[in-house]
């Protein structure tokens, strides 16, 4: 069964608690393996928490979109916002082979968005980032 | 999240319950900052009713880390679930925390 489910969350951080339970829902509803509804959930908190808590500097209201659908086994996120320019990929990962006293605070959660999903695509269009993700269903 | 505080001999034991992430980590955070304090150098993280963690929380464990192995102590973790297994394995903390299935193991050890 195919779905296609779009969400508009406005930039405040307990609108991640809707988002997660969309995606929860989402995954019961077809059926995903535990793990997966925890992966992919981890996943849009990762990027979101990222836009809302970074992404803007005017104090106003923003709309950011997810959209979630599976089409057979292709699970795909697009997510567009408005925030200023961020390509997600274009952030180093983490250096996770230096011992524990040296080992860095940051840049954890893209690490595990790019290692989760099996693509992540990133484009700035018409002033909006739009960031494109896919993970096969198995 | 809640947490709870339990001694066993010197070892301290957190029991972790929720989620840990952007809006609860500061709860464990503090925690560990108060433990360090008390001179506390076992500690235990149970993590045995915890069904969510993100980058936030994960970020605290290596803080805590961190400032336990300055003052020669020690952090262990238990009883992950499996679904958030691959998680802690992909952020490379499996190579860097002693994980063990139960708490008593754990205890165990420490000796």
């Amino acid at each position: 069964m195919d779905e296609v489910v779009v969400l508009r969350l406005s930039n405040q951080l307990p609108e991640l608690d809707r988002l997660a339970e969309a995606v929860e829902a989402f995954g019961e509803r077809h059926g995903f393996p535990r793990k997966t509804v925890y992966q992919l959930r981890l996943v849009l908190d990762e990027l979101l928490t990222n836009v809302i808590s970074y992404g803007f500097s005017d104090n106003k209201d923003h709309e950011i979109e997810v959209e979630i659908r599976l089409a057979g086994s292709q699970l795909q996120f697009r997510i567009e916002d408005d925030a200023a320019p961020f390509d997600p990929l274009r952030v180093d990962s983490p250096d996770l082979t230096t011992t524990v006293e040296d080992r860095a605070i940051g840049g954890l959660g893209i690490h595990l968005v790019r290692k989760l999903m099996d693509s992540v695509r990133y484009e700035r269009r018409d002033d909006k980032n739009r960031l494109f993700l896919e993970k096969t269903i198995s | 999240m809640e947490l709870v505080e339990k001694n066993t001999g010197d070892v301290t034991i957190l029991v972790l319950n929720g989620r840990l992430d952007s809006n609860t980590s500061k709860i464990l955070e503090d925690k560990v900052m108060d433990i360090l304090r008390q001179g506390c150098k076992k500690v235990l993280m149970d993590f045995q009713d915890v069904d969510y963690i993100n980058s936030t929380g994960l970020r605290v464990l290596l803080l805590a880390l961190q400032q336990l192995k300055k003052n020669q102590g020690r952090l262990f973790l238990c009883c992950i679930k499996d679904y958030m297994k691959e998680v802690f394995e992909i952020s490379g903390y499996t190579e860097i925390f002693p994980i063990f299935i139960s708490q008593d193991d754990a205890v165990k050890g420490f000796a």
